[in-house]
């Protein structure tokens, strides 16, 4: 791991906290990281709705399988673990995981990946999501890697609360609905921008967030503004960068 | 919650509805009122069911001074909870209705957001006259209490019968899985819609042909199914 990308890494989340804060756009910047940082395929960031529900807000790729895969553990799978227990799950090679996870081993298979690990995202003795990483090769996660990605994922739990003093749940609460809501408004723009410019998921999402980026605005207002004047306001399509890194076993959508 | 809303339906021998809900949460939640506001055609926020007077006076009061804990639920698209209207945060944030609210008797309100991302159906506040926050084991039910009364609305406006017991209720909206939502964005582009109306078109489609919505999703976002003007569907 690059130490200076690290430091460079918790400097830019550390100026995101301070500056005009968004939820949303915090965690991207994080999952992000942890591809670059933990040398993963995909990372995906998960919280708990109030019914329970593990719902992504955020992730590295937005490829429907990949998706799916983290929908599919709010029944099995090594969030679902992460999540009920408390603890880091992790499993090294879904080769083997049958038995333990079938579908969800199954279909991360098919997905190309071959290794996973869940992290809690903790406040005290509350339990509010999971950081999901998916590696293509097996193996373990190096103890570098892992440390690193505990330290970012109680980055995400105080960004999420903004504040040092974590007493606040009506704080918390606020953030975590709003977050989990802005995924929701993000989600219907993506298929609007998909469905009037003939995109897959993936590149919708990349057309949203290059626009973002490149006016400088926060990804859940573009989403909003796409949905009220229904991806006829903005040059969406041109300001879509090219896909994200992909797991290495194709994966087409 | 479900079961408790059930409950008190059953007690007192009418159908779950929305008031029920609403004595149900005063009930159990150790608030003094809670009003329950539906968005109407012209955007704003209509009282439906206000479970006291100052409950009716609180959400007056928001729509005469154009602010409010429910004006900004609408705005964020997440909760707003105020553990007491008569700090000066709360004064700073809501000059012209903090005041006013808590001369009317209000020192505490939570406004929950009943919303499916950009599809905004109401909100459901809670108040008390004495501050303080709600306890650890309220503030989630309080949210779920606002996710069973979108659900009944969003029933109501799908034209599904009432349900008699709890059950039903939950019935079939997995609002958590993103294919849904994903669809829904699809079929406001195919058909040109509002997300409300095209969320409305394919709860309807899969009711109609006895799918389960997260399926039906998950093929209007593989492109196996299209909806068309002609009210085709492929």
């Amino acid at each position: 791991m690059d130490d200076e990308r690290l430091v460079e890494t918790f400097v830019e989340l550390a100026d995101t906290l301070i500056d005009d804060f968004d939820v949303i756009d915090f965690l991207h910047l994080l999952v992000d990281r942890c591809v670059e940082l933990l040398d993963v395929d995909a990372a995906g960031l998960l919280l708990a709705n109030q019914r329970g529900e593990l719902q992504v807000v955020a992730t590295s790729n937005e490829q429907v399988r990949l998706l799916e895969l983290f929908q599919l553990q709010n029944d099995e799978g090594p969030c679902l673990e992460a999540f009920g227990t408390g603890k880091a799950i992790s499993h090294p090679d879904l080769g083997a995981a049958d038995a333990k996870w079938p579908r969800f081993a199954a279909t991360a298979t098919e997905a190309g990946f071959a290794a996973v690990d869940a992290l809690p995202m903790r406040l005290r003795s509350e339990l509010i999501g999971a950081l999901n990483l998916f590696r293509a090769e097996p193996g373990e996660l190096d103890p570098t890697a892992l440390r690193t990605a505990k330290a970012l994922v109680d980055v995400a739990t105080i960004g999420l609360l903004q504040e040092r003093s974590i007493r606040n749940r009506e704080i918390l609460t606020e953030q975590l609905q709003t977050a989990l809501n802005s995924r929701v408004i993000i989600e219907q723009a993506k298929g609007l921008v998909a469905e009037r410019y003939g995109l897959d998921m993936d590149g919708s999402f990349a057309a949203l967030r290059g626009y973002a980026r490149s006016h400088n605005l926060k990804l859940s207002d573009v989403a909003r503004s796409v949905i009220e004047n229904r991806g006829g306001n903005l040059d969406l399509v041109g300001a879509a960068k090219p896909a994200r890194r992909q797991p290495r076993q194709g994966t087409s959508e | 919650m479900r079961l408790w809303v059930t409950e008190r339906a059953a007690v007192l021998g009418i159908p779950i509805s929305t008031r029920v809900l609403c004595e149900t949460a005063v009930d159990r939640l150790d608030v003094d009122g809670a009003v329950l506001s539906v968005d109407n055609s012209s955007r704003w926020l209509e009282t439906r069911e206000s479970t006291d007077l100052l409950g009716a006076e609180l959400a007056e009061l928001e729509v005469t001074v154009g602010e409010g804990p429910s004006a900004d639920v609408r705005k964020q698209g997440g909760p707003v909870l105020v553990t007491d209207l008569d700090s000066r945060a709360s004064q700073y944030r809501w000059p012209a209705f903090a005041p006013l609210a808590v001369t009317a008797g209000a020192c505490a309100m939570f406004a929950l957001p009943m919303c499916i991302g950009a599809i905004r159906v109401g909100v459901l506040t809670l108040h008390r006259m004495r501050p303080g926050p709600l306890t650890p084991q309220a503030l989630p039910d309080s949210l779920a209490f606002a996710d069973l009364a979108l659900r009944l609305l969003l029933d109501e406006q799908a034209g599904l019968p009432v349900p008699v017991d709890g059950a039903a209720v939950d019935g079939e909206l997995p609002l958590h899985a993103p294919q849904v939502h994903q669809a829904t964005g699809m079929i406001a582009m195919q058909l040109d819609l509002t997300m409300e109306d095209a969320f409305v078109r394919l709860r309807a489609m899969a009711f109609a042909g006895q799918r389960p919505l997260a399926e039906l999703a998950a093929d209007v976002v593989a492109r196996r199914v299209r909806f068309h003007r002609n009210g085709d569907v492929s």
